[in-house]
C-alpha cells in the first residue's frame, strides 16, 4: 500500500501502541498534523502552551508509567524549544521519541525560513538521532527510533523529517515493531564474587537509583534486601523504588540525604550499587566516599561500571534479573544474614534523625515545609503521582514523601530542570487515564513554565500545584549564606504575582494559605476539585534544606543546623 | 594513574553524522584525540574503520571503549 511520509508517522505511533502525543504545529509538521486529525479517534493530541512543555509531559508521561513519550514540533524554534526537555529526558535516561519536522530537504543548509540544524544540536543530549531525506527509508528509521528508545539504557531519539518527505508516497510495510536489542547476559562468576564479598560484609549497604525504577525491579530489590539484611538509602530518582512502609528503607542520600541514610551509608563496609550513576551530588568526595568500603556495583549500561568511582566488582545487566540471580544464589547456598548489631546501629540513627529534624515552631503561625508534605501525604493516595520543580521545595519532598509505590516521584535529578514540573505532572496524570497529580514547586520554577497552567485547565487535568513560596530562589540562596557570605545576589524575587488571580485568570482555582489550619481547608478543597487548583502556600524564605553536605565534602562535613 | 597513549580501532556504520559523533563523544566527555584517520572497509562499503590516537589513564581508556561501544553506529571499538 502506498502512504505519505506524514501517514507513516501516524500508522507507526498507532502500531507501537502511541495514544497519547504532546505537541505544538507548525508550518513544517502541517502534513503531520493533518494526519493526526484524520486519526482524530485514536489518538490523543495534548496541545501544550509550549514546545518545552509538551517535551516534559512526554518525559512525565513515561516516566509515570514507563510508556514511552511522544513529542512532536515544528522545525526551527519549534524544535529549538524542545532541547531542554530532551536533554532532561537524557540526563534521568526516559524512553522518548520526539519528533520535528524541517524544511523541505532542497532548502536544507541555505538558512532557510525556520531552518535549524536540530539533529546536530541534539547530537550530545539523545541515544540517537536522525534526519530521514528520503520517505523510502522513514518506517524503518521510525521503528528503530522506538526500538533504540526502549533499549538497555532508555533515553531520548529525536527524527527529523523534512517537509517534503511528508508529502512523498512509498510502499508502507505496516510498521511492524522492531524487538528490543538484547539485554547483556548477567555473567554467573560475577555474580559468585559478588556473593562472596555480601556474605562477608558487616555492614552491607544498598545503594539504588533511577535504574531500578526503570526496569521495574522494585521486589527483585525488596527481596534481596532482606535476605542480606541491609538498609537501603537511594539516589533521588530511586526515591520511589522501595514502600517507606519496608523498615529497611531510610531515604535519600547524597547531598541532601537523610541524615540516617547519609549516616548508615558513610559507616558501610560494602556498598551495593544498584541502578546508579555515583554521581557527585550523590557521593562527595570521591576519595572520601570509597575509602575503607567495598563497592559493587550494578548496572545496565557498562560504561557507568568505573566511570564515576572504581569498584571491586561490577555486574553487567538487567537489574531485576541481576538482583534475582544473587539471591537465589545466596539462597541456593543457604544463606540467611541477621546483622544485629548493624542493625541497632542503624535503629540508633532513625532516632537520632527523628529527634534533631522533628519540626517544633509555633503551628499557627508558620508552616514548615515538611509539614507541608507531611499533610500532603494525608491526602494522596499509594500511587498517586508527585511531580516536583527544581530547589528546596524538592528536597524538602524528597526527603519528607513518604513514596510508597512505583514510578510516584517525578522529577528532573540530572539535569535539576526548574520548570519541568508542571508539564511533567500533566504528562503524568494523562498516562495514568487522567488520574489526579500533585506539583510540589517553587515561586522561582513555577514561573518558567506557568503557561502550562491553560494547557491543565483546557484538559480538565487534576492537578494540584503546591507552590512553596519563600519569595526567594531558595536553594541558590541557601548556598548564598553558606558559601558567599551572606551576599544574596538576585535571590530575592520581588514578585508581585497575584497567585489567585492568576489561577482565576487561566480557569483555575486559587487558594493563598498562611497556616496548618488554611493549608488543611484548600487541600480539602483541592483534592475534590476536577481540574487544576493552585495553592500558594507561604513559607520562610530563611527555612533551610537540612542536612546537607557541601560539595566535594564528606559526612565529617555534614551541616546540621 | 599514568597517562599513555594508545590507538584504537573503531568499525562503524557509513551514516549521517557518525563521524561527529565519534568526535563529539571526545569532546563532550573531556577526551583527547591526537591523530584520527577513517576509510572505508573493503569488503564492505556500507562500514568505516576509524582509526585514531588518544591518551589517558587506564580508567579513561576503559570509559572511551565502553563510552564508543554504547553508539548506536559503532560495531567494535577496539584498544590495538
Ligand atoms: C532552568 C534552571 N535555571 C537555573 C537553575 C539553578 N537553580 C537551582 S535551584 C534554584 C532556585 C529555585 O527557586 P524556587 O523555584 O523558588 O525554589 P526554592 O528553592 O525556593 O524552593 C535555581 C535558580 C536551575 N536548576 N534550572
Ligand atoms: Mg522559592
Amino acid at each position: 500500500m502506498q502512504i505519505s511520509g506524514a501517514e507513516i508517522v501516524i500508522q507507526t505511533f498507532l502500531s507501537h501502541g502511541i495514544k497519547d502525543i504532546f505537541g505544538y504545529p507548525g508550518g513544517c509538521v502541517l502534513n503531520i498534523y493533518d494526519e493526526i486529525y484524520k486519526a482524530g479517534d485514536r489518538i490523543n493530541h495534548i496541545l501544550t502552551c509550549h514546545e518545552q512543555g509538551a517535551a516534559h509531559a512526554a518525559d512525565g508521561y513515561a516516566r509515570a508509567t514507563g510508556k514511552t513519550g511522544v513529542v512532536i514540533a515544528t522545525s526551527g524554534p519549534g524544535a529549538t524549544n524542545l532541547v531542554t526537555g530532551i536533554a532532561t529526558a537524557y540526563l534521568d535516561s526516559t524512553p522518548l521519541v520526539a519528533i520535528t519536522g524541517n524544511v523541505n530537504s532542497a532548502l536544507i543548509g541555505k538558512d532557510s525560513f525556520q531552518e535549524v540544524d536540530i539533529s546536530g544540536i541534539t547530537m550530545p543530549i539523545t541515544k540517537y538521532n536522525y534526519i530521514v531525506k528520503d520517505v523510502e527509508e522513514l518506517e524503518e528509521t521510525l521503528c528503530e527510533a522506538f526500538r533504540i528508545a526502549r533499549s538497555g539504557r532508555k533515553g531520548p531519539v529525536l527524527v527529523d523529517i523534512p517537509k517534503d518527505v511528508q508529502v512523498a508516497s512509498c510502499e508502507w510495510h505496516g510498521s511492524i515493531p522492531l524487538p528490543l536489542f538484547p539485554l547483556p547476559e548477567v555473567s554467573q562468576s560475577d555474580i559468585e564474587e559478588a556473593v562472596k564479598l555480601i556474605k562477608s560484609a558487616k555492614r552491607p549497604f544498598i545503594y539504588a537509583g533511577g535504574g531500578v525504577v526503570s526496569a521495574e525491579a522494585e521486589s527483585a530489590l525488596e527481596r534481596f534486601a532482606t535476605l542480606i539484611d541491609a538498609p537501603a538509602g537511594f539516589s533521588m530518582m530511586g526515591l520511589s523504588a522501595m514502600d517507606y512502609r519496608n523498615p529497611k528503607k531510610l531515604g535519600m542520600t547524597g547531598m541532601h540525604g537523610v541524615y540516617a541514610a547519609s549516616i548508615a551509608q558513610s559507616e558501610a563496609d560494602l556498598i551495593i550499587g544498584v541502578g546508579v550513576r555515583f554521581s557527585d551530588r550523590a557521593t562527595g568526595n570521591i576519595r572520601k566516599y570509597t575509602e575503607n568500603v567495598k563497592i559493587i556495583h550494578i548496572d545496565i549500561d557498562r560504561a557507568e561500571i568505573g566511570k564515576n568511582v572504581t569498584v571491586d566488582i561490577g555486574i553487567v545487566g538487567d537489574i531485576g534479573e541481576t538482583l534475582t540471580a544473587l539471591s537465589d544464589t545466596l539462597q541456593a547456598e543457604n544463606f540467611s544474614q541477621h546483622l544485629p548489631q548493624w542493625e541497632e546501629r542503624v535503629k540508633f540513627l532513625k532516632a537520632a534523625q527523628k529527634r534533631l529534624f522533628d519540626d517544633t515552631a509555633d503551628r499557627e503561625r508558620d508552616i514548615l515545609p515538611t509539614r507541608i508534605i507531611q499533610m500532603l501525604r494525608e491526602y494522596t493516595e499509594d500511587d498517586t503521582p508527585i511531580a516536583t520543580d527544581v530547589g528546596q521545595h524538592q528536597m524538602w519532598t524528597a526527603m519528607n514523601y513518604d513514596f510508597a509505590a512505583h514510578r510516584t516521584f517525578i522529577t528532573s535529578g540530572g539535569l535539576g530542570t526548574m520548570g519541568f514540573g508542571l508539564g511533567a505532572a500533566i504528562g503524568a496524570s494523562v498516562s495514568r487515564d487522567g488520574k489526579r497529580t500533585v506539583l510540589v514547586t517553587g515561586d522561582g520554577g513555577f514561573h518558567m513554565n506557568l503557561n502550562e497552567l491553560a494547557t491543565a485547565v483546557t484538559y480538565k487535568i487534576p492537578v494540584v500545584i503546591v507552590i512553596m513560596n519563600n519569595g526567594v530562589l531558595g536553594l541558590v540562596r541557601q548556598w548564598q549564606r553558606q558559601f558567599y557570605g551572606e551576599r544574596f545576589s538576585h535571590t530575592t524575587l520581588h514578585r508581585a504575582t497575584d497567585y489567585v488571580k492568576l489561577a482565576e485568570a487561566f480557569g483555575a482555582e486559587g487558594f493563598t494559605v498562611q497556616n496548618e489550619t488554611e493549608l488543611k481547608t484548600a487541600f480539602d478543597k483541592a483534592f475534590n476539585t476536577d481540574g487544576p487548583v493552585v495553592i500558594d502556600c507561604h513559607i520562610d524564605p530563611d527555612a533551610k534544606v537540612l542536612p546537607m553536605i557541601p560539595p566535594g565534602g564528606s559526612i565529617e562535613d555534614l551541616i546540621l543546623r | 594513574m599514568e597517562s599513555e597513549n594508545f590507538t584504537m580501532s573503531v568499525v562503524l556504520r557509513n551514516r549521517y553524522g557518525t563521524l561527529m559523533r565519534v568526535t563529539s563523544l571526545f569532546s563532550k566527555r573531556g577526551y583527547n584525540i591526537n591523530t584520527l584517520s577513517v576509510a572505508p572497509l573493503a569488503e564492505n562499503n556500507d562500514y568505516s574503520r576509524i582509526i585514531l590516537t588518544s591518551n589517558g589513564d587506564k580508567c579513561v581508556k576503559e570509559q572511551i571503549q565502553r563510552q564508543l561501544e554504547k553508539l548506536v553506529d559503532v560495531c567494535e571499538a577496539k584498544i590495538i
